[in-house]
């Protein structure tokens, strides 16, 4: 009961914390955006505007007003749920990060489930037999993927898969021409799903199968590395020694002993790079022009795109503070041992 | 043993979800539409906000302009019913509309139309500086005639009125846009309707009851990846039929060019419309010395760098303004020659004991900004090395274009395209000055160019040129750019061409003389 006590506590000062965080991250990147040289009118208008139409422009965007009033009223506008308008287009913001948020989403979730299944088949098959052949194959491959830059592993495997070959298609969420489903969760598979329209769900598929997979395997040795060391380390606990020698089976003691111990950090390094992947696969969206958030963030900052650079840092941190936050629940609620 | 088998089982899983896939849509069905590929998305579709290569394209389908200039580049009529009269004191212009032309939401093309869609472009194009600088007024004379009034007798007005920007709007279906944009639907008189819109694609349609010549297609899917492999993997995988050269690496161009060759492709080239060069500022010692300047003007081998940088696909250039808009060769700037180079360095006394050190500032996001700035810099060592150091900086170019009037750069490398083809286009963005001392401008374009550079004979001309037509003003652009050359504040270095690149079984891409593509003459063969 007391450490259920706990772990509320625990939980309600997180989220007491969670707006002092995203203020200070919101304030520091409006701080930020201001001092970086260059502002949308330049990046609207051009160089050769004449002075009274960057001044008109400037007004119209409320870019005269002093910048405590525009800090002031950013806040004012945050605190409501009111993210802003993009300068550029004059779509509201939220609407931006609602079409690319899921696109993110959905390649982040499709690349964890390949690295998982990926990296924690090889760390596991290393992990039980070390210093055996998968175990060094293994290892090559841990290294060898993380130290892999991501955008010339992206290119190479578009050229091999895409160009070459011809399997998969290059880049984008769906062939040219093709209509998309309405848009109820902003996921193109599950709204495909949804709208019956099987041509879009393998099409939607097959596009998603080239980054998805390129991120996964990058990633996948992270994970084969984590588990194969973790799962080591469990193994020459003593209590596996107790087990072995009561005559329990070998895969009896992996699964039911040791497996679960490693499972504390293993959950913390998939939530954690869950959370990086959602604004942080820039480069494989580039490469593969794929219309999520990293590569709606980049377009904002080239265009000095206040209001969506901001909207989209504060969404991101949010679900990067909401996640460690669910993550470390998970660890609380699996591992009686923690406390706080 | 049991391991194995589970291994086994995965394997055959995927193997049968990969070959599903495979089956689903392995081939492209032969398409309807043509697919037009280009880099970077259209975040508007909006004449006033437009200021992209790849947006002007999409509109030039879905609307008209006025005027288009002709395969001689002379002016002729397409909105407009004649050549535009303009009065004897040069101060009004009347223009007269064809009739019978109706927009795609029905209403009817005429005067009012047209006078609503240019002032809306005067209160809020983001590009309205252009019109505002020359025009006072714009009235409906008659139903189909309208009268520009001028601020002074301007002859570059006419080309203005070529630009996309200016393609009118339907007031019916703008009228709650007078002053805001309407970035996701446009409605014009075009040969093509627009039928969707997202900003990394757009579907324009055959408009059925268009004036002139109907379109030999049955629609056009825009799509925009965001690098330049993706554009040329997507030609080559046949998965789009014509790929835009905006943005395309110069290796790649390359490539596609060999496939050309090789019949594997067709390809379209346009006259060129972007010029590439080095701005020098002119203000501040060392490069406030025009010997200095003139000297440096003497030491880029063009052919060099072309060679080097786009393996000969950007032409060497010795003038400001594109060739064809003079139309007659002309190059004022002087070739390259190390000798003269250090003959004029050494009176100034480098090379004997100082080296000229120029810092060169590059865009960092312009592959080919980087490539250029590395190799005069190689160059200018294997040649110059007791003279001239030339050390380089990348900078992003937002905070460079930011950073420019502000007389951030004793060097910077950057390229520029008219907005409409007209010699003017090039010559007074860089060279015009409002407020001249001791040959350093202190307010004009010339300042947000980076240059600061300012000749009274140069602004004289300019001026004058707006009162002159023909043959006597291209005269006086030419002495306008001989002068400049003379000052030495640019260094022009190459031209790029406009290009497509389609399918074997789509027709060869064809150019209008503002270096954008034809889309109602692509067809499948």
């Amino acid at each position: 009961m007391s450490s259920k006590k706990e772990l509320f506590k625990y939980i309600f000062s997180r989220l007491t914390l969670l707006p002092i965080m995203l203020w200070i991250i919101s304030s520091l990147v409006f701080i930020l955006l201001r001092i970086a040289p260059g502002d949308p009118v330049d990046a609207i208008l051009g160089t050769r505007a004449t002075e009274i139409a960057r001044e008109n422009l400037r007004i119209k965007l409320g870019l005269d007003k002093p910048l405590i009033n525009q800090y002031i009223e950013y806040l004012n506008q945050l605190i409501h749920g009111n993210l802003g308008i993009s300068l550029n287009t004059e779509e509201p913001v939220k609407i931006i990060i609602s079409k690319a948020l899921p696109a993110s989403l959905e390649l982040a979730i499709f690349s964890i489930i390949i690295a998982s299944l990926v990296g924690y088949l090889i760390g596991f098959l290393g992990a039980i037999k070390p210093e055996g052949k998968i175990d060094f194959w293994g290892r090559i491959f841990g290294i060898g993927t993380y130290a892999l830059p991501p955008f010339w592993a992206a290119m190479l495997i578009q050229i091999i898969f895409a160009v070459l070959l011809g399997w998969l298609p290059i880049g984008g969420r769906l062939p040219p021409g093709a209509i998309p489903p309405p848009s109820i969760t902003g996921f193109l598979i599950l709204d495909s799903i949804l709208d019956k329209n099987i041509e879009i769900i393998f099409s939607s598929i097959k596009h998603l199968i080239l980054p998805s997979f390129t991120l996964g395997i990058l990633l996948s040795g992270i994970f084969s590395r984590s588990l194969r060391l973790n799962l080591e380390e469990v193994l020459k606990k003593d209590y596996i020694e107790a087990a072995k020698s009561r005559g329990i089976n070998d895969s009896r003691i992996l699964v039911k002993h040791a497996l679960p111990n490693t499972l504390l950090p293993i959950l913390t390094i998939t939530g954690l790079t869950v959370s990086s992947l959602i604004g942080g696969a820039l480069l494989i969206e580039i490469t593969f022009s794929w219309p999520g958030i990293a590569l709606g963030l980049q377009e904002a900052i080239n265009q000095r795109d206040y209001p969506v650079v901001q909207g989209i840092v504060v969404i991101i941190s949010s679900l990067v503070v909401m996640i460690s936050l669910g993550i470390d629940i998970a660890i609380a609620y699996i591992d009686p041992r923690v406390s706080y | 043993m049991l391991k194995l088998n589970y291994i086994k089982n995965i394997l055959k899983v995927s193997g049968i979800l990969l070959i599903l896939l495979q089956l689903s849509c392995v081939k492209y069905k032969k398409r309807e539409n043509i697919v037009v590929a280009s880099a970077g998305k259209i975040e508007s579709l909006d004449p006033a906000q437009a200021n992209t290569i790849r947006t002007l394209q999409i509109l030039s389908a879905l609307g008209d302009t006025l005027y288009k200039i002709d395969k001689e580049g002379n002016l002729s009529p397409s909105l407009a019913k004649d050549l535009p009269k303009v009065s004897n004191n040069g101060l009004s212009i009347d223009i007269r509309l064809k009739e019978n032309i109706t927009f795609h939401d029905g209403s009817i093309f005429n005067a009012e139309a047209m006078a609503f869609s240019l002032n809306r472009f005067r209160e809020i194009g983001t590009l309205n500086y252009l019109l505002n600088e020359k025009v006072e007024d714009i009235e409906v004379k008659d139903e189909f005639t309208i009268r520009i009034k001028l601020k002074k007798p301007s002859s570059s007005l006419k080309s203005l009125l070529t630009s996309v920007n200016l393609t009118p709007v339907s007031p019916n279906s703008y009228s709650n846009y007078k002053g805001s944009f309407n970035n996701k639907n446009f409605i014009g008189t075009g040969p093509y309707f627009l039928e969707s819109f997202n900003p990394s694609q757009q579907v324009i349609k055959p408009f059925k009851n268009y004036w002139g010549e109907k379109p030999l297609n049955k629609g056009i899917d825009f799509i925009n990846y965001s690098n330049s492999s993706t554009l040329f993997g997507a030609i080559k995988t046949k998965e789009v039929d014509v790929l835009i050269s905006n943005s395309i690496d110069d290796m790649q161009r390359l490539t596609l060019n060999n496939m050309v060759n090789k019949d594997q492709l067709k390809s379209g080239e346009g006259d060129p419309i972007e010029i590439g060069y080095i701005t020098f500022k002119s203000n501040k010692p060392p490069l406030k010395n025009k010997s200095i300047r003139q000297a440096l003007s003497y030491t880029i081998d063009r052919e060099l760098m072309s060679q080097q940088v786009s393996f000969g696909t950007r032409e060497p250039l010795r003038s400001i303004v594109p060739p064809q808009l003079h139309k007659k060769e002309f190059s004022p700037w002087p070739k390259y020659n190390p000798d003269i180079a250090r003959s004029l360095l050494k009176k100034e006394g480098y090379c004997e004991k100082d080296i000229l050190s120029i810092p060169l500032t590059f865009r960092s996001n312009v592959p080919a900004d980087k490539l250029l700035a590395l190799t005069w810099k190689d160059q200018i060592k294997r040649d110059l090395s007791d003279c001239i150091e030339i050390s380089i900086n990348g900078i992003e170019s937002t905070t460079v274009y930011k950073q420019l009037s502000e007389g951030a750069f004793d060097a910077v490398i950057l390229d520029w395209t008219g907005a409409y083809p007209d010699p003017e286009a090039y010559l007074t963005p860089l060279l015009s000055c409002s407020e001249i001392k001791n040959n350093s401008c202190l307010k004009g374009e010339s300042v947000y160019s980076g240059s600061f550079w300012g000749d009274n004979k140069v602004q004289e001309l300019l001026e004058k040129s707006e009162e002159l037509e023909g043959e006597n003003r291209l005269k006086n652009l030419i002495q306008v750019e001989q002068l400049a050359a003379q000052g030495s504040a640019y260094l022009p270095i190459w031209l790029v061409n406009p290009k497509a690149w389609s399918l074997t079984d789509i027709s060869q891409p064809e150019f209008s003389r503002d270096g954008l593509i034809i889309l109602k003459n692509l067809k499948r063969d």
